[in-house]
């Protein structure tokens, strides 16, 4: 564990509603964190108390278990770095003396930086991809750019934690990406990211723990998988959502899609709970030996099956089966999330409009 | 590589800096030289020489011209010049502010009001100097107590400096109203509009130490002032001391005006035009922004109140030429470079 917030809780001086309720969570190197919630929950307030920009009103952060509060600003931020969210720049330095900012930390105060420093800062740029526009004014470039800018003034002081605040917000597909895949490179490298989104689908595709926020000032905080739920998306966002799959010829990624907005009267009803649908679940299965894995767990289900049909391709070592269901909602996610736990497994599960009123 | 090196470190290339260092030396020059009384260039050449012990033939007056009637006020031009766009270029950043230059903290008019009111009580030369740098940190530290605090930012500053700025504006106008028409008034309403022509070796005695100690100040943190515009969040996560630095920042900057203010007046325009044409040509990193304020100011001033005591009969107030000069060179300048940016 490298950086953890125990017990935080924050209210502005003055004001009424606390903003941050008794917050707990922890990352460690490698982990990519991402903090997620809806406009207004407090998501740029966590991260500044988590800094220490903003003073926890009880509670405490610490880093390698030492509490911020004592460690002296050199020592913290070395092993800390910040990226700001790129919306306004009103400075007209080049990208190299941008970088080379992030060496502050280690430069004296009457100092100018040492070739070193400058040889640190360039590769970065290098590495970062910048250096086509190393010699740009940063009040010129595009707002994706500034953001791997000051992503790159962060590294220059080779931090071990980097904390982004909605670094992808504001930006095109592209740019996203950009941002995301540097985001996942440097956990790879045994960096600890922890960053801002609003962005479930970003979360759930690049953060292996996740931090969701709601509006009130409570969290869940654990496993992206656990914590990123239909049912805690509708909770927090206030949308109904689906959790789904897209495939490309390569992958299947997971992706969240709102679908609607949740009317007020919905809230007594969870969704999902009562209803009941139809559906068919897809399986190829790569490894003939997890086979008879699936039928016992298909066994487990054979009140709601109303039909199956399978197809062993033994050229290629492949078995393919189709499921029929007829069942509750929740069973029928309960079954696809037990088969996709499986090794050397494809799922996929179609559902039929719900039928739920009229049984 | 090595000019890669230079230009990510933000330091002036060889060229930009030896034109930067001659310009001073050139206005220098220029000024010693023009005048109702006109010295050729070689004679101040040989009268710099006699100082060194060496004998050339000089008439006594072209030696009094130069070193009683020209040098003093020259060195001040220099001093005042390199000060005040020190100090505008420093505003300038720490506010995030293009707009910002020496009034903005209200320094320029507690000093004005300081000065006037020495004048008023009939004070003599270093007294109106002292009383002009006394409420010139008095509105300056009016100006920090007043926009600072919970829920400030540096617009807030901003705010408060004008607000202070023109309550000590109205102070300089009780001042006047209440000053002997005869006597007073007018030597306080031509101080006002800032000039050069009170300068003596003693003035400056007086007013260097502050404005010397300033800029060298800043000059030594050049590279650390880079992190001025940078929010204080950003600021901060780079491992600086962003409150700290600030008021060091607003010290030096005030201190520098309030001397300057105090030796000659407040004197406009120059703080706000010297760092943005700097900006301009030479970029933002005050590596170089600072020694290139430094000497582009002070020859610039140099320039201007030579055409202050030589284009009329009677001395116009450098305050007005500067405007009158200033603005149209600026407004070229920016449709050229296409920007506030700093």
């Amino acid at each position: 564990m490298i950086i953890k917030v125990e017990n935080g809780c924050f209210t502005y001086k003055h004001g009424r509603r606390q903003v941050l309720d008794n917050i707990n969570f922890e990352a460690s190197a490698g982990d990519v964190v991402a903090i997620l919630g809806p406009n207004g929950a407090g998501k740029t307030t966590l991260l500044r108390c988590t800094m220490g920009f903003l003073k926890w009103s009880s509670g405490r952060s610490l880093l390698e278990s030492k509490d911020f509060r004592n460690l002296p600003g050199k020592e913290l931020w070395k092993t800390l770095s910040y990226v700001p969210q790129a919306k306004q720049v009103s400075s007209a330095y080049t990208v190299r003396e941008m970088v080379l900012l992030g060496r502050s930390v280690e430069i004296g105060v009457f100092s100018l930086p040492s070739k070193e420093d400058v040889r640190k800062a360039d590769a970065v740029i290098e590495k970062l991809g910048l250096s086509r526009i190393a010699d740009s004014k940063c009040s010129e470039i595009s707002g994706g750019e500034l953001q791997m800018v000051l992503i790159a003034r962060a590294l220059v002081s080779e931090p071990k934690v980097l904390i982004l605040d909605e670094p992808e917000s504001n930006l095109d597909f592209k740019n996203q990406l950009l941002v995301l895949d540097t985001i996942t490179e440097l956990a790879a490298s045994g960096v600890c990211c922890i960053f801002n989104t609003h962005y479930p689908s970003h979360a759930l595709r690049r953060a292996n723990k996740t931090l969701m926020l709601s509006p009130g000032g409570s969290h869940l905080f654990g496993n992206t998988r656990d914590i990123i739920t239909e049912e805690n998306i509708e909770k927090v966002f206030g949308v109904h959502a689906v959790i789904g799959d897209i495939e490309s010829e390569e992958k299947i990624f997971q992706d969240v899609v709102a679908v609607g907005i949740k009317a007020d009267s919905d809230q007594t009803q969870t969704k999902g709970s009562s209803g009941s649908a139809v559906a068919t679940v897809s399986i190829i299965v790569s490894d003939t030996s997890i086979v008879t894995d699936v039928n016992s767990i298909l066994h487990r289900y054979s009140k709601y099956i109303i039909g199956r049909m399978g197809m062993p391709y033994k050229k290629a070592g492949f078995n393919m089966i189709n499921i029929f269901l007829d069942a509750p909602v929740t069973e029928i996610r309960a079954l696809t999330d037990k088969l996709n736990l499986l090794p050397e497994i494809s799922v996929k599960t179609t559902y039929g409009k719900e039928l739920n009123q009229h049984r | 590589m090595k000019d890669n090196m230079a230009a990510s470190r933000g330091k002036l290339k060889k060229i930009e800096f030896l034109v930067l260092v001659l310009f001073p030396i050139v206005c220098v020059l220029f000024a010693l030289s023009v005048g109702r009384f006109s010295v050729p260039v070689t004679e101040i050449f040989h009268s710099i020489l006699n100082k060194f012990s060496f004998d050339f033939e000089l008439s006594g007056q072209t030696e009094l011209v130069l070193w009683t009637m020209r040098f003093p006020r020259i060195l001040m031009a220099l001093l005042v010049g390199a000060g005040l766009s020190v100090a505008g270029c420093i505003f300038q950043s720490l506010f995030s502010n293009p707009l910002a230059s020496p009034d903005t903290l209200g320094v320029a008019s507690g000093s004005s009001f300081g000065a006037a009111l020495a004048l008023l009580l009939g004070a003599n030369l270093i007294l109106v100097q002292a009383s002009a740098l006394i409420f010139g940190l008095c509105a300056m530290a009016l100006t920090w107590i007043s926009g600072s605090g919970r829920n400030s930012n540096k617009v807030s500053i901003v705010l408060a400096g004008i607000v202070i700025g023109s309550l000590f504006s109205a102070l300089v106008s009780l001042v006047k109203f209440s000053a002997d028409t005869e006597s007073e008034l007018p030597s306080i309403t031509y101080w006002l509009m800032g000039s050069l022509s009170s300068a003596g070796y003693n003035t400056i005695a007086l007013g260097c130490p502050l404005i010397i100690l300033g800029i060298l100040i800043l000059f030594l943190l050049r590279w650390r002032l880079n992190s001025l515009p940078l929010s204080d969040d950003e600021a901060s996560s780079l491992g600086i001391n962003v409150k700290g630095l600030r008021i060091v920042c607003i010290l030096c900057a005030s201190a520098i005006t309030a001397a300057s203010v105090s030796m000659c007046g407040p004197v406009g325009w120059i703080g706000l035009l010297i760092p943005h044409i700097c900006r301009m040509r030479f970029g933002s990193s005050h590596v170089s922004l600072l020694p290139a304020s430094v000497l582009a100011g002070s020859g610039f001033m140099v320039l201007v109140d030579t055409a202050a005591r030589s284009i009329s009969p009677s001395e116009i107030p450098v305050s007005i030429l500067t405007a009158i000069l200033g603005a149209p060179f600026f407004i070229i300048l920016m449709k050229k470079s296409g920007g506030w940016n700093l």
